[in-house]
């Protein structure tokens, strides 16, 4: 109602009203998609390889408790063990009987990224990739340095 | 310098029997393939890294070690910086790599993938 008052008050103002009555709407679509992509980078994703390297390895309530320290050659660095404590400031993220979980601090600088089983003939560990908050890191991916 | 004998050699690489286990598992997975070969690269943080693949053959300058039955080969590159290493394999439930303990570096990247000799 109000808009159809507006743009017949002023037929020459239409362009100008116009934008302001749709700001509401715009305003309520946009708050009401933030949420639903804070929960999508809030996630943690975890890879075939993990979730098939945590079933084997983990019995019982054991889980893969991932941190975030400071240290290694590029000032943070990751931190992998075999955990059955949860904490009360943890998140878990579990899929097909595979845990992953991470403490709410370590997650802000590895929301957004992939837990990898990485196997190689040298070497085969957990790995952090495509870290969405990372710069590129040690060669080793254990340390990296965090995007401001 | 004539009739002077050679002097035995120190092997330029020693396997521990995690490694000689390890390598044989590895093997057995690639039948077709005749060893395993050790390399390293530029790279990380500290100058070199180490690799690792399969061999199918002995390259002209690799150097070859049998230890138990597994050979190595030693990137004619590698040789160098590798001798005198000793070759280890360690497993844990979350991580299982080789361990190379070398004498010759004289500094390590924080995870010990990288080095400098």
């Amino acid at each position: 109602l109000r808009h159809i008052q507006l743009s017949k008050s002023s037929s020459n103002s239409i362009q100008a009203v116009r934008p302001m009555i749709l700001m509401p709407s715009q305003q309520m679509k946009f708050s009401s998609q933030v949420p639903e992509k804070q929960t999508s980078t809030d996630v943690l994703h975890l890879s075939k390889n993990c979730i098939k390297r945590l079933q084997e390895i983990s019995s019982g309530s054991k889980f893969l408790r991932v941190q975030v320290e400071g240290g290694g050659c590029s000032g943070f660095q990751y931190k992998f063990d075999l955990d059955d404590q949860l904490n009360d400031d943890d998140r878990i993220f579990e899929e097909d009987g595979a845990k992953v979980v991470v403490d709410v601090e370590s997650l802000e600088y590895i929301k957004g990224s992939t837990i990898d089983f990485h196997q190689e003939l040298i070497r085969s560990a957990f790995q952090v990739v495509s870290n969405p908050k990372a710069e590129q890191g040690c060669s080793c991916g254990a340390s990296f340095s965090v995007k401001l | 310098v004539q009739g002077k004998k050679l002097i035995p050699h120190k092997a330029p690489l020693v396997l521990t029997s995690n490694a000689v286990q390890k390598v044989k598992d590895l093997m057995k997975e690639r039948p077709d393939m005749i060893g395993v070969k050790i390399g390293v690269k530029t790279r990380g943080c500290n100058g070199l890294s180490y690799t690792l693949d399969y061999a199918s053959e002995k390259g002209k300058f690799d150097e070859e070690v049998q230890q138990d039955g597994v050979k190595v080969y030693i990137d004619s590159k590698a040789q160098l910086t590798l001798l005198g290493t000793e070759m280890d394999y360690s497993e844990t439930a979350l991580a299982s790599e080789f361990i190379f303990n070398n004498p010759n570096i004289k500094g390590m990247c924080g995870c010990g993938e990288s080095f400098n000799v």
